[in-house]
């Protein structure tokens, strides 16, 4: 094993001080500290289930190393809402059926929230290639689909 | 999946990358990860030291002297909406909007798609097709490449191990400079199966193919008939049919290009 | 409640990140499992040597099946006792030949799956290469080298039904079809891989296994056989799964070693199974090929109909074996037709890939594709309308239930009024016109049809020689009111928390936000079969409402006694808390676990030579209209429709999630996926860049129209989860061969990948 390096950073708005092997991805630290919302579907890029926000933006956390996101922000799926106070497109997604077995869902639902946050009222072609990285073989995407259409008028009804 | 080990150096300038990579014949250095992480998964790889170039300062967009120049870590997310990389250099934003999901070009690097060299990959293809440029900083110091010098085959350019790819130069587009990517691939954000490149303006026309051959290839002579010509259904088979020439190899690819090439055409004419 | 769009209770945890899958069970001291698996496709092991993957950092031990054995480990078989089977079994771990690459030969635990992946390379094994035999075929030819030359043959096992009559009856026809049908190779990818975690239980001596399996009764029978322990002495959990499909139905090697390498090590131990693993060595799908010869009349009906199949296995060490779904084909043949009398010759192949097993559908999207194929061709040929062609098969609309000649029992609607809808739904006269128009513009539109009929809740019986079709379950009112209910089934996603709570909540007269449900515990209830074969409804909702049903009428005898109009809360607390004022003979408490069955099956010829083996069937009509980009390729999606009978609908919501996903599976199938080796018998698509599931951009929304005709069982429900995923691909074959018959395209494959395609125009030009 070689020497662990120290990363500190930010995790949903908690300062975290990591000790990683310098080959640990972002994935499994945040699996490493409980964080298991984060998914890993493939480890190599292909799938979107370990999708986080890192700074803000979308990652694919297998494809991250831990060591990199030194002084870096990361929001995970646990930082976005919880069972009693679900986030809005969490509640459309709930709403639309747009889950199966939950395993995408994290990273669809973050993939979203990054859309309607930079286009708020998407068409549905727009939806359709934002999700495009994130593979779900449960739903068939249709409720996915509807669910961000429904957080996106509801965002616009507010 | 995992990776095997290796040390992470967290460069904090070209030196230092310089002094790095020059020091240990298994270092190589770490852009976007988005190549090189899933190499990394996959056994593919096996550095002895990775060499994060993040923390570098190589993400300036600037057009000087009728060139853009663009930092070898600018994000092809931000290649794809850069108001000076639309203005002055559409293609590569044309071909950046073409790579992966946005998840994907939020991390990925013009400097690590051009030197990784993937003969499947856009950007490579669209700098071959504007006649660009790389410059790379050595232990001897910088030098440019030019792109048809850069690609020599599979994954495999001619930037030395110990070298860094700083920036990436292409003439900036004229008044009537007009460009166009068109790719083929099975879903959207894989790589492509064929891509054609076309730069064109009123005294010269520039096109690259990637998917064809283990590197882009430079498929400006096949559309030739264009100069001082009609956009002509003769003059459009005649094109079609130079690039299924000019990709001969698998028949598959060969169409593809062809059809591609067609499109490309059409979308700038 | 029944019938009700209820939101999922599964759904906070999931969307908020606190779902538990398996690789959501850390605890202290856990170690991980690497596997040394075969780079080559056949070969005999002449030696491993594990010395210095011994001394790698994070070591906590290297086994190979000697190791294995010499902790316990029996062998495993594909436990199959059918006529003409072949005797095979095998080891944990592999020996002295391997037959796939990935098949496991050494087991690595160390303290992170990343130090067991550094010692797996260390291990040093020599190989001497034996021939790859990748094609089923060529493996059937006299000479091929041989994967068990004890067998003499690479046939696993052959089943043929007498010919003479369907002979005769094409021999006879006015019209022959003879084709050759392709189903290429795919797998169920569920996005969590399969795995295991095991620890010793302190209490028992035996193992607590939690394993993301859909059949967590059966894994136990299996585990608790190989390890050598009492089925009371294991218990397996199978926490939140994302998804199955049938990949993780059978009981694999890797779950028996995570329970060894516990007992061996004394710790708690994890095998996740990674991408490449799962997409090289685990469970594939399909890979049959149909000779179909069939006779008609000048009106398109089906005289005589006769398909001889070869179904590519792999290596087939897998309990239950890979024939499974060969012997379902078989049984589907006709499907929802009366095609006169059918006869069938499998020959079940060996071959050096990775084992072939299950993947929703089971064997039935083949027998489908075939029969949809052979009717659109027979209304082509005959000029007809396949519409036509379909109204003049269909099974007659009486007697009800239909008593097939081989015994199943169809105890479905009238198929033409419910065709009939569909082509109203999807306007398809209205899409004939637009097909025209669109010819004429020199675009290649399409209508593809898929009118199935899908046996449900099957036995399981007659493949695995156990596990009948019953299925379990535990409903309990608590002193508050509040209602437990167990199951023996195991939601992958199906939202069984949800409408078991709505079954139930129905059955007993309380708010569905009363009831909690649990699955995948063997604790929880004596034995369980599990979820696959379109059965938790039909099994576990049968058993949900009879046991609810129980309690429901002991509760109003309760209410009776006490008088005064009681609420459900106090008659709940007069049963528990009071019990001493109940009547006499009345047994305190409010709990009732049933084991339940329909008892509509057969799962060995009874005296008369009839089987059955499906406890009901579900009628599912699918329109698809398809747009084909001749240039590149592609096909797009232009309208899709399913008119769907599954019975008394429990939540509308998920039965149209559970089409939707099902459907885009089915498209992945004939658009997108395929499973690839080359010669040598080496993997081609070993990641997710290589094999490409549908994405949001490939496909469009399905829609689903309900037709309910409650079934005779429990509940009346008719089970579904399979239907739309053997309906897309006959359904999008159709649409895409009516696209491109004007330009001379014929298609006899699954392969519809736009590659494919181009490769048929290209030949056709
Ligand atoms: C699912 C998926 C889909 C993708 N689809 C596409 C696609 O459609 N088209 C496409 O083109 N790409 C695609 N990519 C890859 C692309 O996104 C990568 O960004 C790009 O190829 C590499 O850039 P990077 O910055 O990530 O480089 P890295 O992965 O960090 O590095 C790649 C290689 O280049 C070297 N390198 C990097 N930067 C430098 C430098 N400045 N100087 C010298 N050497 C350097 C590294 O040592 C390494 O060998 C995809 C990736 C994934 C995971
Ligand atoms: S696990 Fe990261 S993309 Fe699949
Ligand atoms: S809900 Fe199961 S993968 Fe998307």
């Amino acid at each position: 094993m070689t020497a662990l390096i120290e990363t500190a950073l930010s995790v949903n708005g908690e300062r975290r001080i990591l000790d990683v092997e310098p080959r640990t991805t972002l994935l499994d630290a945040l699996r490493g500290i409980g964080l298991t919302g984060t998914h890993a579907g493939c480890e190599h890029g292909a799938c979107g289930a370990c999708t986080v926000l890192l700074d803000g933006e979308t990652v694919r956390s297998c494809l991250v190393l831990a060591g990199q996101c030194g002084g870096r922000e990361v929001t995970t799926i646990e930082g976005l809402g919880t069972p009693d106070a679900l986030h809005p497109v969490m509640e459309s997604f709930r709403r639309c059926h747009g889950l199966q077995c939950g395993f995408c869902t994290p990273g669809m639902v973050l993939t979203a929230v990054e859309l309607l946050d930079e286009n708020p009222s998407p068409t549905e072609a727009e939806v359709r290639e934002a999700l495009s990285g994130n593979i779900c073989r449960c739903t068939g995407y249709a409720g996915i689909v509807a669910a961000v259409l429904d957080a996106s008028s509801s965002v616009v009804s507010e | 999946m995992k990776p095997p080990p290796f040390e992470l150096l967290l460069a904090t300038s070209v030196a230092e990358v310089v002094g790095a990579l020059a020091a240990d014949d298994g270092a190589k250095v770490l852009a976007g990860g988005q190549s090189l992480v899933p190499l990394l998964a996959l056994r593919l790889a096996r550095p002895t030291v990775l060499v994060d170039v993040n923390g570098l300062d190589l993400a300036g967009i600037e057009v000087v002297d009728g060139e853009v120049r663009i930092g070898a870590l600018v994000r092809h997310r931000r290649l794809e909406r850069d108001a000076t990389v639309r203005a002055s250099a559409p293609l590569l934003a044309q071909a950046a909007a073409l790579v992966g999901h946005p998840a994907i070009r939020h991390r990925g690097t013009l400097g690590g798609s051009i030197a990784h060299a993937d003969p499947v990959a856009e950007l490579p293809a669209a700098l071959l097709a504007l006649g660009g440029s790389v410059v790379v900083e050595g232990p001897d110091g910088r030098r440019t490449i030019r792109a048809n010098q850069l690609f020599e085959g599979f994954l495999t350019t001619s930037i030395s191990p110990d070298e860094l790819l700083v920036e990436v130069r292409v003439p900036a587009a004229g008044p009537s400079t007009r460009t166009a990517f068109c790719e083929w691939a099975p879903r959207v954000g894989d790589f492509a199966v064929a891509g054609v490149a076309l730069v064109l303006d009123d005294s010269s026309v520039r096109a690259a193919v990637c998917g064809v051959a283990t590197r882009p290839v430079d498929i400006s002579d096949a559309f030739a008939p264009l100069m001082g010509a009609p956009l002509s259904d003769a003059v459009v088979a005649e094109v079609a049919a130079r690039v299924r020439a000019a990709c001969a190899g698998d028949d598959d690819r060969a169409e593809l290009a062809a059809l591609l090439a067609v499109r490309a055409l059409r979308e700038v004419a | 409640m029944i019938g009700d769009r209820v939101l999922r209770k599964e759904d906070a945890r999931f969307l908020t990140g606190r779902g538990r899958y398996l690789a959501d069970h850390d605890v202290p001291g856990l170690c991980h499992i690497a596997l040394v698996r075969s780079p080559i496709a056949h070969a005999r092991v002449r030696s491993v040597d594990v010395t210095e993957a011994l001394l790698s950092p994070g070591v906590v031990g290297v086994f190979t099946q000697a190791d294995l054995e010499a902790g316990g480990a029996r062998p495993m078989t594909h436990r199959l006792s059918m006529p003409g089977i072949q005797p095979l079994s095998w080891g944990v771990l592999a020996t002295d030949t391997v037959r796939f690459v990935g098949e496991p030969i050494v087991a690595v635990v160390a303290t992170s799956r990343a130090e067991a992946e550094d010692a797996c390379e260390l291990v040093e094994v020599d190989y001497e290469p034996l021939p790859a035999m990748v094609d089923p075929r060529a493996a059937l030819e006299p000479g091929a080298p041989l994967l068990y030359p004890e067998w003499g043959t690479n046939v696993f096992f052959t089943a043929a039904s007498p010919a003479g009559q369907a002979d005769a009856a094409i021999a006879t026809a006015p019209h022959v079809l003879t084709e050759r049908v392709s189903h290429h190779r795919i797998q169920a990818l569920p996005l969590e891989g399969h795995g295991a975690q095991a620890s010793v239980d302190p209490q028992t001596g035996g193992l607590v296994v939690i394993a993301s399996n859909q059949q967590p009764h059966q894994l136990r029978t299996v585990i608790a056989e190989t390890v050598g322990l009492p089925e009371s002495s294991v218990r397996v959990i199978a926490p939140d799964m994302g998804g199955g499909f049938g990949a993780k139905q059978h009981f694999t090697r890797e779950e028996c070693l995570v329970a060894l390498l516990a007992r061996i090590t004394g710790r708690p131990v994890r095998w996740a199974q990674d991408r490449a693993e799962g997409l090289t060595a685990s469970i594939h799908a399909r890979a049959q090929e149909h000779e179909v010869t069939c006779g008609y009349d000048d009106t398109g009906k089906v005289l005589g109909y006769k398909v001889q199949i070869v179904a590519d296995l792999g290596n087939p060490v897998l309990y239950f074996s890979g024939i499974g779904p060969s012997l379902v084909t078989i049984g589907c043949l006709a499907g929802g037709y009366d095609f006169g009398p059918v006869s069938f010759d499998l020959r079940c192949v060996a071959t050096t890939t990775c084992p072939v097993g299950a993947y929703r559908g089971f064997g039935q999207p083949e027998a489908h594709v075939t029969s949809e194929r052979v009717l659109d061709t027979i209304a082509e040929r005959l000029g007809l309308d396949p519409v036509e062609v379909r109204h003049r098969n269909f099974l007659p609309d009486a007697p009800r239930p239909w008593m097939a000649p081989s015994g199943a029992r169809m105890d479905i609607g009238s198929l033409g009024p419910h065709f009939d809808q569909l082509l109203d739904e999807v306007d398809y006269d209205g899409w004939r016109k637009r097909q025209a128009d669109a010819r004429a513009e020199g675009r290649f539109v399409g209508i593809g049809l898929s009118t199935l009929v899908q046996g449900t809740a099957p036995t399981q019986y007659g493949v695995a020689g156990r596990f009948g079709s019953w299925e379990s379950a535990s409903v309990s009112v608590l002193p508050d009111g509040s209602v437990t209910v167990f199951v023996g089934t195991k939601s992958q996603g199906q939202a069984h928390e949800t409408v078991f709570a709505q079954v139930a909540a129905d059955a007993l007269g309380v708010p569905v936000d009363r009831v909690t449900v649990k699955d995948g515990d063997t604790a929880a209830l004596p034995y369980g079969m599990g979820t696959w074969g379109s059965r938790s409804a039909v099994m576990g909702g049968g058993a949900v409402v009879t046991a609810s049903t129980r309690l429901r009428e002991k509760m109003d005898l309760i209410a009776t006694h006490m008088g005064g109009n009681p609420t459900f809360d106090q008659i709940a607390e007069e049963v528990w808390w009071h019990a001493h004022r109940l009547p006499h003979h009345l047994e305190p408490g409010l709990t009732s676990t049933v084991v339940y069955t329909p008892g509509n099956t057969i799962p060995v010829p009874d005296a008369a030579g009839k089987t059955n083996f499906e406890e009901t069937y579900g009628a599912h009509m699918t329109c698809v209209v398809v747009e084909v980009d001749v240039d590149t390729g592609d096909v797009e999606l232009l309208d899709a429709v399913l008119v769907s009978d599954c019975g008394r609908v429990i939540n509308p919501m998920v039965v149209e999630g559970q089409h939707q996903g099902a459907f885009v599976q089915g498209l992945g199938n004939v658009l997108h996926e395929e499973i690839r080796y080359d010669d040598e018998g080496q993997p081609l698509t070993a990641t997710l860049i290589d094999y490409t599931p549908p994405l949001a951009t490939d496909v469009r929304d399905l829609r689903v129209l309900h037709r309910e005709k409650p079934s005779e069982n429990a509940g009346g429900f008719r089970g579904m989860g399979e239907a739309a995923i053997i309906a897309a691909p006959a359904a999008i074959a159709g649409a895409v061969a009516d696209a491109l018959r004007p330009l001379g395209v014929e298609v006899w494959s699954t392969r519809l990948h736009p590659h494919h395609l181009r490769a048929l125009l290209r030949a056709a030009r």
